[in-house]
């Protein structure tokens, strides 16, 4: 029996520590009436992130699923990371998010991607044992403190008066469950995935589910609509898994883990498991039968010819025959997991009817024998447009309402947790009157993805590629932590003290290294000796130093510590400091001038405009009818993301300066407030 | 911005002129000590209003802010941390003037050493300024050729670049120099400002200039779009063998283009200066006739038959004492031969494009569906801007004022409400009534401060071809991909000052339509 007076806050924070950490089942006493500070829905790779940072942050926290053997499942492709995909992970790592570190207890491919073009684009990524994540997982979210889990389905909202001065035509105080029980929070999160209205498709066949398997959620997606939400539809797809022992590998192209492999999280030293017990993946490749069997069938594929917005990039193997026919395409088959009998062909995503999809597998090479155990389908759902969130991922509708994953129009595991540590940090916050906590594109790829959500919107499932980001050189996998850690750390109070240990010490030998790098001058033709590989023009009359030779592709920290060991020896003891400082080195001089255009953004983004302003209905300002509506529906924050929002003009940001200045007026008088 | 560095460094190894003087105390030494990225944390966020003078550096920006036209003296102004070094390289070998006041000095083009002109300059340092920044003001004589020249070589002053429409008030309102009423005021000259440039592109976008531009933009985009595709799919997906080679051959090609086109100087002066002023109608209202009679030559070919003047003809004329580029346009219809609805096609162009529009109607045929026509899809819409809103500027005029009965008192048969002038081109009855009324919006138009003259427009399209090719030759395949895709980034975002676009949607559309990529 779960009875958590309504206490203060910091006491009840306290008490949720002290107290047996407890899960509570569908079986236990109904919490009628409960009260909690966030409550977050869904139990996915957003609700999961939602619930830890909110619990984190301090809140009572409490994670409703329909059921809890299904949190931490990926639903999709058994595999974490990629190229910006990477970034993502590093980043809510740096937040002290749990994915990261889950993916290193329970990967079984470790990989780096692009890894000879830059370490600014490195993409970390894994094969991951689904069993082994979602233990792992479920293990993780069991034993937060604060964080409470129960089985439930939301069916409805509880709302009330909105609070005055914050935008919001009501404000959410709670959820109401299948059962008509009530649970009341100071927040709510809301992450459920494709579950709004999800339908699956096979061939001709549409059945509602949010997976196979799953229920869907429509008394909710009902709730949303009512109260004035816009709503689009979107359509993903997943392949078929094959059964592993009717795959003929031995002659397919095999691909070998890295050795060593490169965590994802900056607290693990290492992963889980050797490089030599990791498991290979192979790649085979499709061919014109298959483009045969696709043309051949497309009316018995709805899926496809369904106007739904499907992405561009091509998931199904559908709309690559259709979109680049003759054409031979990648089939990438990825294990499961060590004790999994299952393959996943990356590559091969399929909506066709179960009998062609087999037909169309075993004509391809390696899998002529190949058994399908669980055929290919498409899911389409509902997604709320995400320009009706603020940057917190606050709705503007709805007060203290939090939407992240799936549900915003994104798609992939990274985007979904990325934004379900900022839902999460937010929610919290906002229970503490704290100022919202919001990364700019200037610090972080979760800052381009919920900026790009929140100004743009977005009419086909989003996913993070590197060449969003302006100022890619500067937000790199590797930097992760000293561009969110100490934030996280002050502003949100997210971060464990271990990790924010590790970050400042890193930060401080970084600079110490640099500087002690640059203070290292020699002659070029000194350095010639010392470093025979380099190639330094020895006809340079200045000195160079230590860190100019460091920008040599040939030279790494090793190098040069052999050739100058005192003082650069200490440097090479830490492997990833020694890494870092070579990464440092190599995009100095560029980004000591990408510095002032990444100024430049900052300082619009620091001219903040009212939240409760209508557009719509203001006086005495010369917007056009379009900007207007342009601006009520996105509701940009700052005047940076006005301009951001296409159609909005020079003369419109100028006119849009005043509100700035009312702002500022609003904050110098809760200053004064404060101190008197 | 690589540029920078290397010209500053170039100029120190060549001349290595005085120390900064005392009333400058930010030059090159402090542009030399741009902060290091501190280990990549980002800079905590600043608050606007107050700190003016701790801000950290941001670009300088120049604009000439006086107006176009034959004015004695041109007023042109930069805004930013290096306007110090911008000042000291254009007055160079003399000592630099004393803060706020005017001095007299001879201006030189800091590259060649080419006398510009003499000027009076004042510096102010910050915050103690227009914007709050360093700022210089250089008062030029106002000749096109002072101007441009002053302009040019502010623009290859190392971290100088033109001002944005607008920037000038942005960076005074941030620093809190301007209240909130003259912000208000400035919107509408902002709105002018805009629009005048918006116009002045699209009169280069005709050009053979403009169309040279977009093809670059093209290719340049397209050789982003497939290095972007690699860095993000090529490991995932099978991008198509040679797709970096063809990307280091069409780069190669384009220095080469843009090499060969900064080097020909010529080029630049092919913009068309003065005024817009273009004459519209129906057909027959007699647009030709009064071409021909405010450019005292028979240019146009006048007849009685309607769609006499099938393209656009331009002339440059002195109107009132200003540069004015007048058009003579196909009449506006419907429905007649190809050669003629190109004509129309050109006509509704040239519209766009305009400073002033003279629409002409018969006043003795109002009520035809031609001007009936004309008068619903033209002069509606440009009637229809308030007034306050100084976007293009328009004088209704009805031709044939002798054909009217004489007993029919002037305006009676003018559509209702509309202001307007009576004209006979052929007895030249309305003339004088005609040139006042024009004197008056040229004035408008050519004294409205800062609306971007064909001038700027030239530095401007210098400073940014050049950037774009300083840019490209950092661009190094072999090495860091993600370094080689910053250069073209860069390259391509000083392009799109001139032609648009370039953007983050743009290239992702070219790489999901050029390659099978995801998953």
């Amino acid at each position: 029996m779960f009875l958590l007076r309504d206490c203060g806050r910091r006491a009840a924070a306290s008490l949720g520590r002290r107290l047996p950490l407890r899960r509570l089942g569908s079986d236990s006493a109904a919490p009628c009436g409960a009260r909690f500070d966030v409550v977050v829905i869904g139990g996915g790779h957003a609700g999961t992130e939602a619930a830890a940072a909110a619990a984190r942050c301090g809140s009572r926290t409490l994670l409703l699923t329909h059921r809890v053997d299904t949190i931490g499942q990926m639903s999709c492709n058994p595999s974490f990371g990629g190229i910006g995909k990477g970034h993502l992970m590093r980043e809510v790592d740096a937040l002290d998010g749990l994915c990261s570190r889950i993916c290193d207890q329970s990967g079984i491919h470790y990989k780096v991607l692009n890894r000879r073009k830059g370490p600014a684009v490195w993409g970390l990524r894994a094969q991951i044992d689904r069993k082994l994540y979602k233990q792992n997982m479920q293990k993780e979210v069991l034993n937060t403190p604060l964080l409470m889990v129960q089985e439930g389905a939301v069916e409805d909202l509880v709302l009330t008066e909105p609070e005055p001065g914050y935008p919001g035509k009501c404000r959410v105080r709670g959820v109401v469950l299948a059962d008509g029980s009530t649970i009341y929070a100071e927040s709510v999160i809301l992450t459920t995935g494709t579950f709004l209205r999800g339908m699956m498709v096979i061939g001709l066949e549409m059945h509602p589910a949010g997976r196979l398997g799953d229920q869907p959620a429509i008394g909710l997606a009902q709730t949303l609509e009512k109260l004035g939400f816009v709503v689009g539809r979107l359509k993903t797809g997943t392949p078929p898994r094959l059964a592993k022992e009717s795959i003929n590998f031995s002659i397919l192209n095999k691909q070998t883990p890295d050795n060593p492999s490169i965590p994802f999280s900056f607290l693990s030293e290492t992963v889980w498991i050797k490089p030599e017990d990791q498991l290979p993946c192979y790649l085979t490749h499709t061919n014109p039968r298959v483009d045969e069997i696709v043309l051949e069938n497309l009316h018995l594929n709805s899926h496809v010819k369904e106007t739904t917005r499907g992405p561009r990039y091509c998931p199904s193997i559908e709309s690559k025959v259709l979109r680049f026919p003759n054409r031979v395409h990648q089939v990438w088959l990825e294990p499961e997991g060590t004790d999994s009998d299952l393959i996943y062909p990356q590559g091969l995503s399929v909506t066709l009817p179960a009998e062609l999809q087999e037909k169309m597998i075993t004509c391809i090479r390696g899998l002529e024998k190949a058994k399908m155990v669980q055929p290919g389908y498409g899911v389409q759902y509902d997604y709320l447009d995400p320009r009706q969130m603020s940057p917190s991922l606050e709705t503007h509708l709805v007060q203290r309402l939090f939407f992240a994953g799936q549900i915003n129009g994104t798609t992939g595991y990274e985007e979904a947790a990325a934004q379900g540590v900022i839902a999460g940090i937010n929610a919290s916050l906002r229970v503490s009157g704290k100022p919202p906590f919001v990364v700019s594109r200037t610090e972080g790829y979760i800052g381009v993805l919920i900026d790009d959500l929140t100004t743009l919107g977005t009419s086909e499932p989003y996913r993070m590629f590197t060449s969003r980001v302006e100022f890619r050189l500067s937000l790199r996998p590797d930097n992760a932590d000293s561009r969110l850690t100490f934030r996280a750390h002050k502003d949100a109070g997210c971060v464990s003290p271990q990790r924010y240990e590790r970050a400042s010490w890193m930060k401080s030998s970084l600079e110490e290294g640099i500087s002690v790098l640059k203070s290292i001058e020699l002659s070029s033709s000194k350095w010639k000796k010392l470093i025979p590989q380099v190639s330094i023009s020895v006809n340079r009359s200045l000195p160079v130093s230590a860190l100019d030779v460091l920008k040599c592709e040939e030279v790494d920290m090793d190098l040069l510590a052999t050739a100058v060991p005192e003082p650069l020896q200490k440097y090479t003891a830490d492997r990833e400091l020694a890494r870092r400082l070579k990464i440092e080195a190599a995009y100095e001089s560029v980004l000591m001038f990408q510095l002032q255009e990444i100024k430049e953004v900052q300082q619009d983004e620091a001219l903040q405009l009212p939240q409760d302003l209508d557009y719509l209905t203001i006086r005495d300002v010369s917007l056009s009818q379009e900007v207007r509506e342009k601006l009520h529906l996105s509701r940009p924050q700052t005047i940076g993301a006005a301009s951001r929002i296409p159609g909005v003009t020079p003369a419109a940001i100028v006119n849009l300066l005043r509100f700035v200045k009312t702002t500022q007026q609003r904050q110098a008088a809760v200053m004064e407030h404060q101190t008197n | 911005m690589w540029r920078g560095l290397s010209a500053l460094a170039a100029r120190a190894a060549r001349v290595p002129g005085p120390g900064p003087p005392p009333t400058l105390p930010r030059g090159p030494p402090r542009l030399r000590a741009v902060p290091r990225l501190d280990v990549c944390s980002p800079t905590p966020r600043r608050r606007c209003g107050g700190d003016a003078g701790s801000r950290a550096p941001g670009s300088t920006i120049f604009a000439l802010s006086s107006g176009r036209g034959r004015c004695a003296v041109a007023v042109i102004r930069t805004s930013g941390p290096a306007s110090g070094l911008a000042l000291r390289s254009l007055t160079a070998p003399r000592e630099p003037p004393p803060a706020r006041s005017a001095s007299l000095r001879l201006l030189r083009h800091p590259r060649s050493g080419e006398p510009l002109d003499r000027a009076l300059v004042l510096w102010f340092p910050g915050p103690r300024s227009f914007t709050g920044e360093d700022c210089v003001e250089l008062h030029v004589h106002g000749g096109p050729a002072v101007v441009s020249g002053v302009l040019q070589a502010l623009g290859s002053v190392p971290g100088l670049r033109p001002a944005e429409a607008g920037e000038f008030t942005r960076r005074a309102f941030a620093h809190g120099k301007l209240s909130l009423t003259e912000v208000e005021g400035l919107a509408d000259l902002i709105h002018a400002e805009t629009e005048a440039q918006r116009r002045q592109a699209l009169r280069q976008l005709d050009g053979e200039l403009g169309q040279l531009c977009q093809g670059w933009a093209k290719t340049l985009t397209k050789a982003l779009a497939h290095v972007e595709a690699y860095i993000d799919f090529a490991e995932d997906d099978n991008l198509e063998e040679g797709v970096l080679e063809q990307v280091d051959r069409d780069v190669r090609t384009l220095k080469a283009a843009l090499d060969s086109h900064l080097r020909d100087a010529r080029r630049g002066e092919r913009l068309r200066s003065g005024a817009h002023v273009v004459v519209a109608g129906p057909p027959n209202a007699g647009k030709s006739s009064l071409v021909n009679l405010l450019s005292r030559k028979p240019l146009s070919i006048v007849s009685p038959e309607p769609g006499t003047t099938r393209d656009v003809l331009e002339t440059p004329v002195d109107l009132a004492g200003f540069p004015v580029l007048l058009s003579d346009t196909a009449g506006l219809r419907e429905g007649v031969g190809a050669v003629e609805q190109e004509g129309v096609r050109r006509a509704r162009q040239r519209l766009e494009q305009a400073d002033i529009i003279l629409g002409v109607l018969d006043a003795s045929d109002l009520t035809s569906p031609s001007s009936r026509s004309f008068l619903d899809t033209v002069v509606a819409p440009l009637v229809a801007q308030s007034p306050n809103r100084v976007a293009q500027r328009f004088l209704l005029l009805l031709n044939k004022s002798d054909l009217l009965p004489a007993s029919t008192p002037a305006g009676d048969s003018a559509p209702a409400g509309l202001p307007h002038l009576l004209l006979s081109c052929r007895t030249g009855a309305g003339l004088d009534g005609l040139l006042q009324a024009l004197k008056a919006e040229l004035t408008a138009v050519c004294g409205d401060p800062r609306t971007d003259p064909p001038l700027l427009t030239r530095a401007r399209h210098q400073h940014h071809l050049q950037s774009c090719r300083d840019a490209l030759s950092h661009y190094q395949p072999s090495a860091d991909l993600a370094l080689a895709a910053e250069a073209l980034r860069l390259a391509r975002r000083h392009l799109s000052h001139l032609t648009g676009g370039g953007g983050t949607a743009e290239v992702l559309d070219l790489i999901f339509q050029d390659f099978c990529v995801g998953k």
